[in-house]
């Protein structure tokens, strides 16, 4: 007893002889080797050509696994009238039962085993997706099987699903964040493009099960399909287990059409709508890149250092830190699957600090484009962005369904294999080059959505209305008619 | 007797199928200074999810100081001593100067106060309504904020565990605690060491009255622009009488706006000492190595001397049922809450249970996505929504928080029905348990949904931080290991027991919302009633 005290107090010395350093900067950190997970090396495919990503869980996992079939295909394939029917089709795969199973027996069989299955479809892609226990994985998939093959949509959980759309549809005006979400659509797309349309209470009307089950043929074809599977599972095994499943869907029309790109010719300007609330929501855009651009990289950086996440960048410095104006603002560049991206800023601030607020973001880009950053500056964002880097591949899941994404995108495999050599390579020089090529202010979209009275003449205390933040037009944009989209 | 023979049988095949706990190799210290560290080793990738929790919340203020804990969690990014300025010994002046021309602000403010008492001003707060003193005085403020901005370097703790390549550099609070979270690579234990003693040792609340308010516009943005913000922390408040859980997390606007430094040390003086800190950390290190290594960093900080207070008050029991009917804008709603147990009270898995049986199992997975996910299936969504198809949402749910908790079922009406031909139909379901009972059935599938979602909590190092937090901030690390154990051990007649027990009419607090006229009313007529 007293030896083993002895030995802890000869320790606790021994450590406290270690000095702690006076900084953090003079600590040394032992470096770490982190291998980019690559697709190829996960990646099999079925015998009708359906490319599946595996990633089988080590020692320490649980009992589940996780089989997703994601397809290409959503709300850009909607027809004209029958805006909805991507996402209805999404939620009624799996909610309105199958041939072999009602709804209801469906969602027994599946509540018996603790399983789940859920489908969802958004705007160019949707997935279903099962999990359940190892030890269930046959019936588990046979009931995935069932519903991406044999859906029934039946006719009352259908007619549910557009109740509930329906309520969601007249909630749009409700809060300045739902607003602005669609204003922005349109200001940026236009009045004719997916990107912009939305349901309406007269689309939900029109829509029927015909329309669903011609959207699930149209969708349903091994072109048009990526498997992943993640968990507890041998991979031969689930590979012979697919195989006999998913390799025997029969083509069928095809894969699906193009994503549409958006051409809208934008007005540039400040926009404005009021809505009486505590807080206006401000929303800015500038249009960007393709993630395939030999720009990305350095625009990438350029972005993170405006307004990426943290409290890091200078648009947080400036409109959170120093002036407490708003609880976080944004900047986001957008890679732009389909088209020129955008780089996207968002805030929410009180109204009378609008003006005020836009005025220091606007400033904060002009800086960039005046002055090269400091070198110190890049090196925290650079660094951050690489040594960050394993922490972006949190889970097998994770990597199979980002992997999945991609390929459904059509991005090449195995992007990622340099991107922490390509950041790593990118110098002031670049930054400055980008902020001025893609921060073109005379291109600026710029919405608020917020209370009259008090956005459009400013705060007292730092004066200037909103319509003199930028020499761009003004505009006073109507809310519209949350059941039809129509403005008032 | 044939029947309950056939019921034996069938409860027996569902039981066979009950699932495995899983137990987490759980290593458990407690340093010199009286700080304990939780660590949980895995080594699957090069990372660590650390946390560490001071156990103090909403709860541990009382009025005048609401939304303190939460102001100081912001505080703790101001930086320390070492960290955040170029000029330590004139940036502790400067915040010296600072706290005394706003103290002669508030001197004017107690002013306004007093002719907004009288009714001779509208709202103390609006800037038209300052005196020419107290505009003089806030210009005078201001240059010493641009004087301490010059020496300021901007949240250099956050620029030094970003570039180490961090991720989710994070705080939350609660009513019971709050946590301090970053992801860091497996390399940069003692960086997270360095920085964490280094704000907890010595830190320093500069730039304390701008964050003031950061928050009231978080408040807009979190609480007062969501549609039904405001009319929920009434309801809150209404249905808390005594308890501190009876204000919101972020306080009420006027404590915020006046809030103190002073206060604020005194609240960090009180609740930030070592015996009241558990430190949580998962991933890629060695337990024994970390254990060493905390007692030399985070073992400088110095144990307190007096006990943390502890939360008194009891809320007494409700002795009549109480409404609030509010016109908000947006889809109307009933919700029927009731106060019922803390979340490591004998009955909180029973409490649990009868959640489930009602609103549906909380079972987490699927591939993240758009639009609906998952297909609820507990009895009020059966008989309301697929049935009745009176409703087109209905849910229930217990949440246990350290003194109290509550539970609550939610409904909205579908177009053309009321939140008032709802509510007899929620209340019946909760009588048909308490009359009637949950069949073993139903509550095996709750229990197998529950297994399966602590199995994918499990999965990720912060899914393991986050659940060991949760149950760190009301219990122990044997709460913890215990739970799976305490929901497989929940009879369907503790389920009944506690429906008959603690939801009575007397304890009921319902709110019902309409739709308020407005923007959204629809112009084309009856839209929404279809």
């Amino acid at each position: 007893m007293n030896a083993r005290i002895a030995l802890a107090l000869v320790t606790a010395t021994a450590l406290s002889a270690q000095a702690i350093p006076s900084r953090p900067e003079k600590l040394e950190f032992a470096p770490i080797v982190f291998r980019t997970p690559l697709a190829r090396e996960l990646k099999a495919r079925l015998r009708n050509g359906i490319p599946v990503y595996l990633a089988p869980a080590g020692r320490e996992g649980t009992p589940l696994v996780r089989v997703s079939v994601a397809w290409r295909g959503g709300a850009y394939l909607d027809p004209r009238g029958r805006e909805g029917l991507a996402k209805l089709f999404g939620s009624q795969l799996v909610q309105g039962g199958s041939a072999a199973l009602e709804a209801a027996q469906l969602e027994d069989r599946l509540e018996a085993m603790a399983a789940t299955l859920t489908s969802a479809c958004g705007e160019t892609t949707g997935s279903l997706s099962l999990q359940v226990l190892d030890k269930d994985l046959d019936a588990g998939l046979e009931l995935l099987l069932q519903s991406l093959t044999a859906p029934a949509f039946a006719q009352d959980r259908l007619d549910l699903a557009k109740r509930q759309a329906r309520q969601a549809v007249s909630r749009r005006n409700d809060a300045v964040t739902s607003i602005a979400s669609y204003q922005f659509n349109f200001l940026l797309h236009g009045e004719d493009h997916f990107a912009s349309r939305e349901p309406t209470s007269a689309s939900l009307d029109a829509l029927t099960r015909e329309d669903l089950k011609a959207f699930h043929t149209r969708v349903l074809d091994p072109a048009n399909l990526v498997v992943t599977v993640s968990g507890s599972f041998e991979r031969k095994a689930m590979l012979a287990r697919l195989d006999r499943a998913l390799g025997a869907l029969k083509p069928g029309p095809g894969a699906a059409a193009k994503v549409p790109p958006s051409t809208f010719a934008r007005k540039p300007g400040i926009y404005f709508t009021a809505k009486d609330a505590p807080q206006a929501m401000v929303t800015w855009a500038m249009p960007g890149l393709r993630r395939s651009d030999p720009d990305w990289h350095a625009a990438y950086v350029m972005n993170q250092l405006l307004g990426g996440p943290g409290f890091t960048s200078r648009l947080m410095k400036t409109i959170r830190s120093n002036e407490g104006l708003t609880y976080g603002v944004y900047s986001s560049l957008g890679p732009g699957p389909y088209w020129r991206g955008d780089i996207v800023g968002r805030m929410q601030t009180k109204n009378r600090s609008v003006a005020y607020a836009l005025r220091l973001a606007l400033a904060e880009m002009h800086k960039l484009k005046e002055t090269a950053a400091p070198v110190d500056e890049l090196k925290v964002i650079q660094q951050g962005i690489i040594e960050s880097f394993p922490s972006q591949w949190p889970g097998r899941q994770a990597i199979v369904t980002r992997f999945a994404e991609e390929a459904l995108q059509g991005w090449p495999e195995d992007w990622w294999a340099d991107f922490r050599e390509k950041i790593q390579a990118v110098t002031p020089a670049d930054v400055q080059r980008c902020a001025r090529k893609y921060l073109d202010l005379d291109r600026l979209v710029v919405l608020v959505v917020g209370k009259a009275g008090e956005v459009l003449p400013g705060d007292p205390d730092h004066p200037g209305a909103l319509r003199d933040v930028a020499p761009l037009p003004f505009t006073e944009l109507p809310l519209r008619d949350p059941q039809t989209l129509q403005p008032r | 007797m044939a029947v309950s023979k056939v019921l034996v049988s069938a409860l027996a095949a569902v039981l066979a199928s009950s699932l495995p706990a899983q137990q987490l190799p759980i290593v458990e210290r407690t340093l010199a200074n009286g700080m304990r560290l939780v660590m949980v080793e895995r080594h699957d990738q090069p990372t660590i999810a650390f946390g560490w929790m001071a156990r103090v919340g909403s709860a541990n203020e009382r009025p005048g100081i609401t939304g303190l804990a939460h102001l100081f969690e912001h505080m703790m990014f101001k930086g320390s001593k070492t960290l955040g300025t170029r000029d330590a010994r004139r940036d502790a002046e400067l915040n010296d100067l600072q706290d005394r021309v706003q103290a002669r602000m508030r001197a004017e403010m107690s002013l306004l106060r007093e002719q907004q008492r009288r009714g001779a001003i509208p709202d103390m707060m609006d800037p038209r309504a300052r005196t020419p003193r107290l505009a003089k005085l806030i210009e005078e403020y201001e240059a010493l904020v641009r004087e301490q901005r010059a020496l300021v370097v901007k949240d250099e703790m956050d620029q030094i565990y970003t570039q180490a390549g961090a991720t989710g550099i994070n705080a939350s609070t609660s009513q019971d605690r709050t946590f301090y979270i970053v992801g860091l690579p497996s390399n940069k234990l003692e960086l997270w060491m360095w920085i964490e003693s280094d704000r907890i040792a010595n830190p320093v609340f500069r730039e304390f009255y701008s964050e003031r308010d950061v928050i009231l516009e978080e408040r807009r943005q979190t609480l007062e622009s969501r549609p039904g913000g405001l009319v929920g922390e009434a309801f809150n408040a209404m249905t808390w009488m005594a308890h501190p859980y009876t204000w919101e997390v972020i306080g009420w606007p006027s404590d915020i706006a006046q809030v103190t430094r002073e206060q604020a040390n005194e609240f960090f003086a009180t609740y930030y000492a070592p015996g009241n800190l558990t430190a949580v950390l998962v991933g890629d290190f060695d337990a024994e190595k970390a254990a060493a290594m905390a007692e030399r960093y985070l073992g400088r900080i110095p144990a307190g001397r007096n006990p943390v207070p502890e939360v008194t008050t009891l809320e007494p029991p409700q002795p009549a049922e109480q409404r609030m009917i509010a016109d908000v804008e947006t889809t109307p709603s009933i919700q029927v809450e009731y106060k019922t147990v803390s979340a490591v009270h004998r009955d909180a898995a029973a409490f649990a249970a009868l959640g489930g049986i009602l609103g549906g199992a909380q079972v987490y997975g699927g591939r993240p996505g758009p639009g609906s996910a998952r297909v609820p299936t507990g009895r009020l969504h059966k008989a309301l929504v697929l049935e009745r198809k009176v409703a087109t949402g209905a849910s229930a749910a217990f949440h246990g928080e350290k003194y109290g908790g509550t539970f609550a079922l939610r409904a909205t009406p579908g177009p053309g029905h009321t939140p008032e031909e709802l509510e007899p139909l929620l209340h019946a379901e909760v009588e048909r348990i308490a009359r009637d009972g949950v069949t073993p059935g139903e509550l095996q599938r709750f229990k197998n949904a529950t297994q399966v979602g602590f199995y994918t909590r499990l999965e990720t190092n912060s899914g393991i931080r986050e659940t060991l937090a949760q149950a760190l901030a009301v219990g122990t690390v044997q709460d913890f290991q215990e739970a799976p154990g305490r929901i497989q051990a929940v009879t369907v007649e503790d389920v009944q027991r506690v429906a008959r027990q603690y939801l009575t009419p007397n304890a009921r607090n319902v709110l019902i919302t309409h739709r308020k006229a407005g923007d959204a009313r629809p112009r084309t007529q009856n839209a929404e009633v279809k």
